[in-house]
């Protein structure tokens, strides 16, 4: 090698360096560990589009002043043992201060050490309302309504609407797991506080297949809504279906993971009057966020441009809170920390995201707001059934 | 190079570790398990510790289905049912983490004599199926005995202290988890050169024939339950401590069906197998996803497919060591070994 060369490299090597030292310096580092595979999967990959579009949006709109977002995520398998371990791989490799968790044990793991160690902010894919207390979990947040809040939404809805007269009667239809049973006792007792009747409560196992035993349940209780929580898909068309072939004049509900256009195309006919609350707004709405936000999919993405499902879109919002934590932190001109995001996670109130969910605040480390909507199955999709609500 | 195997006394011929070579070599790993911790990150430390308490587990799961022949599919309800009686012991009852552990180990020792009463009329499959569904109820209990429990939520316990000093970060309990592995192994290791481990292996090899030595099958039966499930609890009990809260999802099947691979890749019947299984079933994966992050900068698009190949490439491994070293990776070992034991010299 020639000695011009060599100088060459070595003032390549020095700027890269020196480049290297400026981008840690205006950097925000975001960790996730992703359910990339497993059984969590089919949302994990969405999530993790929907927060790395975002991170990579803020960027190029520059949303936080003299700050660059770089995102590293791994997969985790949605098992805990294996979360904890990239948990902790990615802190030591890449110290971010903001970490992204795939469920309700990845958050409940690593509390211990997300307190009193490693003090970064802390979402994750889980709207348990165990992880939405600010005195055991200081910094982890949910981005958007706990389960309990998704029921304080329709039970205010149903409350609104009876059917009839008399009090309106209602079932809750949940799984036997953190997931089904997390939101039921507030619910009972928020139901009793606005008068809704409980009729019946079912629990079953996750996409058990055999409802008939369920099914003959509900029509011993005759309720006007049934409540779904705990499932994804099974076995909520076969419980509609059954109950549709016992002529039951029911109405049909579901929380986040159950909202979604798949279970339209699964149903067919049947899911006509079908509802559910969604914590954010369909990709097809035409609010000026929504519109954003599908305007940079079609320029980044062309070829997934034509839908994205809801899980996408709460990637997408968590990305908008971080985002939205870190330029309150900037502008007071404060370090980003864990510390100062999480105090200015907290400061946002009556903060307007261009109709990607309803204007709000963060209660208790969570955005208790949610509308309800309904089914349309000649569109194939679901439509505003409500305003916005915000769960006091 | 060895070239005799001489021994003077009755003591020497009786030792677990008989020749220099291998006490050596024990030594060495031994002093190399108590720097590790110094020098690996936390990452490692994680894992570390993990395989060390699955390795209590898995042993234990072993001196039932490998040296004695009795197929569970509960061993992960076991390893819960030690974990929530230390969680419970040390919440409720305040007690010490040297009280509760061996406490959970008691509990579970206990759950498995019972599960253990109908190996004396089932074998094989059978008996699968009645400690499958003893997995089922277990799970069932943690999640649905809300007041002694938490139900789902689970509890949460505080770091084992012993005279004030808290075994709060990895590092710390990492000498606590590998010295109890190490003491279950060497357990383990002797246990089959008593009577009782011996009787273990004659139910193994031909029940009829034991009994008709002398060996009183149910007893012996109980008692393979019951070591197994002791182990399984400190492993539980341990977990606890580790991971600082526990909950009914943290003891699935899928969890007993890890254990199974463990011990079946790494050796039926051989404690080092077991451990060997251990370290495998644990890292080949994290490995294996190390290898796909490094592809991610050249095809930073394909990771949502190279993640699920990860899973197929794992299994397809399992299935070729199934058919290529059916005796696991015990025997691979003891080929390494009998190759070194002439080194440099040819056979």
């Amino acid at each position: 090698m020639s000695q011009n060369r060599m100088k060459c490299l070595v003032a390549a090597l020095l700027a890269t360096a020196a480049l290297g030292a400026r981008a840690a310096d205006d950097e925000i580092k975001v960790g996730a560990c992703q359910p990339i595979t497993g059984r969590f999967a089919f949302a994990g990959v969405n999530i993790n589009a929907g927060l790395q579009d975002y991170l990579n949006y803020a960027n190029e709109q520059k949303l936080v002043k003299g700050k660059k977002f770089t995102y590293f995520y791994e997969d985790s398998g949605y098992d805990t043992d294996k979360a904890v371990a990239t948990f902790k791989k990615i802190m030591a490799q890449h110290s971010p201060v903001i970490m992204y968790g795939e469920s309700t044990g990845l958050g409940k793991a690593i509390a211990p050490e997300l307190n009193s160690r490693y003090k970064v902010l802390y979402a994750s894919a889980s709207f348990s309302s165990e992880l939405a207390n600010p005195a055991t979990h200081p910094y982890s947040f949910l981005s958007g309504p706990s389960y309990a809040d998704m029921f304080g939404v329709l039970l205010e809805y149903i409350a609104k609407n009876p059917k009839g007269k008399g009090k309106p009667k209602v079932a809750f239809f949940y799984s036997d797991t953190e997931f089904g049973k997390d939101p039921i006792p507030w619910a009972r007792k928020r139901a009793a506080e606005l008068g809704v009747e409980v009729a019946a409560e079912i629990v079953t196992k996750v996409g058990a297949v055999d409802v008939t035993t369920e099914v003959l349940a509900l029509k011993k209780a005759q309720p006007d809504y049934v409540i779904f929580q705990g499932y994804v898909l099974a076995p909520i068309p076969e419980v509609i279906r059954g109950s549709r072939d016992h002529g039951l004049q029911t109405t049909f509900m579901g929380t986040f993971w159950s909202v979604d256009k798949t279970i339209i195309d699964k149903l067919g006919p049947d899911a006509e009057g079908y509802m559910g609350v969604n914590p954010y707004a369909y990709w097809y709405e035409d609010a000026p966020g929504v519109v954003a936000m599908r305007k940079y999919n079609e320029k980044v993405h062309p070829a997934d441009a034509k839908y994205r499902p809801n899980s996408y879109i709460q990637g997408w919002f968590t990305g908008m809170v971080y985002v939205e934590a870190a330029r309150r932190v900037v502008a007071a001109g404060k370090p980003v920390t864990g510390d100062n995001l999480k105090d200015a996670l907290a400061a946002i109130q009556n903060w307007d995201t261009g109709g990607l969910t309803g204007k709000g605040g963060f209660v208790s480390n969570k955005y208790p707001v949610g509308r309800v909507y309904r089914a349309n199955v000649q569109k194939g999709i679901f439509e505003p059934a409500s305003d916005w609500i915000t769960v006091k | 190079m060895r070239i005799g195997d001489y021994q003077e006394s009755y003591a020497a011929d009786e030792a677990l570790f008989r020749t220099p070579t291998q006490r050596v070599w024990l030594m060495a790993a031994g002093a190399a398990a108590v720097v590790f911790p110094f020098l690996a990150g936390d990452y490692l430390l994680y894992l570390a510790n993990l395989v060390g308490l699955l390795a209590i587990g898995a042993l234990g799961l072993n001196i039932l289905t490998g040296f004695t022949g009795q197929i569970s599919l509960g061993h992960a309800g076991f390893m819960g049912v030690g974990a929530y009686t230390v969680a419970i012991a040390a919440t409720r009852l305040s007690l010490p983490f040297w009280i509760a552990v061996p406490l959970g180990g008691a509990a579970a020792c206990l759950a498995g004599a019972v599960v253990g009463v109908p190996s004396l009329r089932i074998k094989g499959l059978y008996l699968a199926i009645s400690t499958l569904a003893a997995q089922v109820i277990f799970e069932w209990v943690f999640g649905n005995w809300t007041d002694l429990t938490g139900g789902i939520r689970g509890i949460n316990v505080a770091p084992a202290t012993f005279l004030g000093f808290a075994f709060d970060s990895d590092r710390r309990i990492y000498f606590l988890i590998h010295g109890l592995a190490a003491l279950h192994a060497y357990g383990a290791a002797n246990l089959f050169r008593t009577r009782v481990g011996r009787a273990f292996v004659a139910v193994r090899d031909r029940d009829l024939s034991a009994e008709l030595m002398g060996v009183n099958l149910f007893r012996t039966k109980i008692l393979a339950f019951m070591v197994s499930s002791y182990y399984a609890g400190i492993a539980g009990g341990m977990w606890v401590y580790f991971t600082k809260v526990v909950t009914p999802e943290n003891f699935p099947l899928s969890l007993s069906i890890q254990f199974l691979a463990m011990i079946i890749v790494g050796g039926l019947g051989s404690v080092q197998g077991t451990l060997l299984g251990t370290v495998f079933i644990t890292l080949v994966p994290e490995g294996l996803k190390v290898l796909t992050q490094a592809v991610r900068p050249f095809a930073p698009d394909a990771m949502s497919y190279l993640f699920p190949l990860r899973d197929i490439l794992f299994g397809a491994m399992i299935v070729a060591f199934l058919i290529f070293e059916p005796h696991g990776l015990a025997e691979v070992w003891r080929r390494i070994r009998r190759f070194f034991a002439l080194w440099p010299f040819p056979k």
